[in-house]
């Protein structure tokens, strides 16, 4: 569980804020409940103090000891309803003691004196005894008689013990109810931002023209989709007019090339002029040339990037393209007495052949470049992952590290890289690979060799049913 | 032959009409589509040269309303617009062929011979430039009689450059009918092989046949100078 996501947090607070709120309003209720039963106990030893000491002791010198006692008994039979009396007269001695009460929460036998200065009243729980205890001196003409009434608390007890047993089973289920209902209802809240999210990765700079499903709920996700909607029609309006210009720069410098080379051909193949100018024109021409070859490989560059590339579609085999398209270059290494060697499996794509052939024909073309005389340049395809890779490595001088990411963009040259005008290339050649590696579902990678040179890598998806026969678990590497 | 060049750009147009002209063609000018229709459907033209992007009436317009009434006249598209798309659309409304600006004259020419059919006479088995002989059928070069062993590329360049003997050919134009497309730009390719040409065909022999224009391009011809 991703233990940062929104509904995992909302959930998780939500849980131990209710948690929270049930224990504190739990334990206010057992305390007040607590302090209710208590202070209604003593009320009633009280008032049963009182009436003892009133109607009773005050009158005992008249009526005798006997009557007192006997009063108590019939009046409130103690033992029945779990109370303890005790009536001790002035010299300490006791008058009158309740028996065993019926619930047995205590033993009025164990129960010891308690001393207590005159008009204090005192209450206390008897240690060891179920039982609360009212002591109050009563005076009768001068005598100071003691009057003990107590009251079984196992009543109570049981009481809040059950109140607490509730609580402690019902706040887990509670809990649990909340959880679930929480995490229902966050999911469901959730729900169009998910949709939301889906759709966004699915826009990439290949389909800015789609937009996000606005849920038309009013709400702050609808907000959020409108948001990122007018967002994403800047980014695509912005996207076009590159392209746009891109291509627009490059027709309206066709015209003004054709002009130039035009007039300097027909000059430059006049017979009568000096060796010297013709030269120089020539030299003009061929600048001409690299410079049409620009124009030509933006117009190539915008068209991809308009996602024209893939308009026939084709099954092949990447190695035989490789090693086919490598043997029609194979004069050029040799003319630079450099081995090209050609290794690895079949393996099917599918793709526009023309366009991969010109990503065989670039990668090639630049090792070629930047390979010194005398040096290996291998071509490899082989399955890996699930896919197909051409890896071609050269025994040139490599790529400076800080310069790794960077080879694939346009008109990219690295210093010490630029190996002068006589070469000729448009600057444009590897991103045109990555553009047509990426049309096809691919993707390409340089890296530097640690013995020197470097490679450049291109994967491409397999043709469909190759990928069934591809090695479980995704090839050697 | 008469050639109707539609074109509105001066310059351009003014090259093309020069270089149509030295090869002995009637060019008619004509600077928007409206007037290039106009000229189109009221005279009997051997071709059509048309650029897509024109004023009033656009190229591929012009094709369309030209083919309601003219089926028969060859239509060679210009244009700075190459996208694959454009050229569907355009043999579709009735062009017969395309040239991409900035495209080199040579192939220009070399085109609307083609269309005329006016060209190198093709059917011919037996190619011969000076004392180089070209056997078309078995694929057989001899230079002063004697055989020469050519690779399948080396012969099919150099059987390039005599079907356009005196013509000087670009090095794109070259890789586009020897190689193929995916090596445009390849052009140093074409340096590489004409070398090894040179050294199989020219080097034993005092007559240099295969010549560099710098700049512009190779031409195989007798003369010193193409």
């Amino acid at each position: 569980m991703n233990t940062r996501s929104i509904r995992f947090r909302l959930v998780a607070w939500y849980a131990g804020v209710f948690v929270l709120v049930c224990v504190a309003f739990g334990a206010y209720t057992y305390l007040s409940l607590r302090h209710y039963l208590r202070s209604e106990l003593q009320d009633g030893l009280r008032r049963r103090a009182h009436q003892i000491g009133t109607s009773l002791l005050l009158g005992i010198e008249k009526t005798g000891e006997a009557f007192v006692v006997e009063q108590i008994r019939s009046f409130y039979g103690p033992e029945l309803n779990n109370r303890f009396i005790r009536l001790s007269r002035p010299d300490g001695s006791v008058l009158y003691v309740s028996g065993t009460p019926g619930d047995m929460s205590f033993e009025p036998a164990r129960i010891p004196p308690v001393h207590v200065r005159p008009g204090e009243a005192r209450v206390a729980d008897v240690p060891g005894e179920h039982l609360l205890l009212l002591s109050l001196p009563f005076a009768v003409r001068g005598r100071a008689f003691l009057v003990e009434v107590g009251a079984s608390t196992l009543e109570g007890e049981s009481l809040l013990r059950g109140f607490l047993l509730t609580l402690g089973l019902g706040l887990p289920v509670i809990l649990l109810l909340a959880v679930g209902g929480g995490a229902l209802l966050i999911q469901q809240a959730l729900a169009p931002v998910h949709r939301v999210t889906e759709a966004a990765r699915e826009i990439t700079s290949r389909n800015l023209s789609q937009r996000l499903p606005v849920p038309g709920t009013a709400d702050e996700v609808e907000h959020l989709s409108l948001a990122m909607n007018e967002m994403i029609g800047r980014l695509d309006e912005a996207l076009q007019h590159a392209r746009r210009f891109t291509a627009d720069a490059s027709h309206e410098l066709r015209t003004p090339l054709t002009v130039m080379r035009g007039e300097l051909e027909s000059v430059v193949q006049d017979g009568a002029l000096a060796a010297r100018t013709q030269a120089r024109i020539g030299s003009v021409l061929e600048e001409t040339e690299r410079l049409a070859r620009i124009v030509e490989d933006l117009l190539a560059i915008s068209r991809l990037e308009a996602g024209e590339a893939l308009l026939e579609r084709t099954r092949l085999d990447l190695a035989s393209l490789v090693s086919g398209t490598a043997d029609q270059m194979s004069l050029l290494a040799e003319d630079k007495g450099i081995e090209v060697r050609c290794l690895g499996e079949r393996v099917e794509i599918e793709g526009d052949a023309a366009r991969l052939k010109q990503v065989v024909v670039n990668l090639l073309d630049n090792a070629l470049k930047y390979t010194p005389r005398g040096g290996r340049i291998w071509l490899e395809t082989r399955r890996a992952g699930g896919r197909a890779l051409l890896e071609v490595t050269d025994t040139g001088p490599g790529i400076p590290e800080a310069a790794l990411p960077r080879v694939f963009e346009r008109f990219f040259r690295a210093d010490g890289m630029r190996s002068g005008s006589a070469e000729g290339g448009s600057g444009l050649g590897l991103a045109i690979v990555r553009l047509i590696a990426t049309a096809h579902g691919g993707a390409v990678a340089a890296a530097n060799e640690p013995a020197g040179g470097c490679r450049v890598a291109v994967s491409l998806p397999m043709a469909p049913a190759a990928r069934n026969d591809a090695p479980p678990g995704g090839g050697a590497q | 032959m008469r050639v109707l060049l539609v074109e509105d750009e001066e310059k351009v147009a003014a090259l093309v009409a020069r270089a149509l002209e030295a090869e002995r063609l009637a060019v008619d000018t004509a600077r928007d589509g409206r007037e290039g229709l106009d000229l189109a459907t009221s005279n009997p033209y051997d071709l059509l040269i048309v650029d897509l992007m024109l004023p009033g009436l656009d190229g591929t317009e012009l094709i369309r309303r030209l083919r309601r009434t003219n089926t028969e006249v060859p239509v060679l598209v210009l244009t700075a617009r190459d996208g694959v798309a454009d050229k569907i659309t355009n043999f579709e409304v009735g062009a017969d062929d395309y040239l991409t600006k900035p495209f080199a004259f040579a192939e220009l020419v070399v085109r609307v011979k083609a269309l005329l059919r006016r060209g190198p006479v093709t059917r011919a088995n037996v190619l011969r430039v000076a004392d180089l002989e070209l056997d078309r059928v078995a694929h057989a070069v001899r230079r002063a009689g004697v055989p020469v062993k050519l690779t399948a590329k080396e012969y099919a360049l150099l059987e390039y450059l005599a079907l356009h003997v005196g013509r000087v050919l670009s090095r794109t134009m070259i890789v586009e009918h020897v190689w193929d497309q995916s090596f445009e730009g390849l052009t140093n390719i074409v340096d590489v092989y004409v070398r090894q040409l040179r050294a199989k065909i020219d080097e034993p022999h005092r007559t240099k046949l295969i010549h560099t224009v710098r700049g512009v391009g190779y031409s195989l011809s007798n003369e010193d100078h193409p």
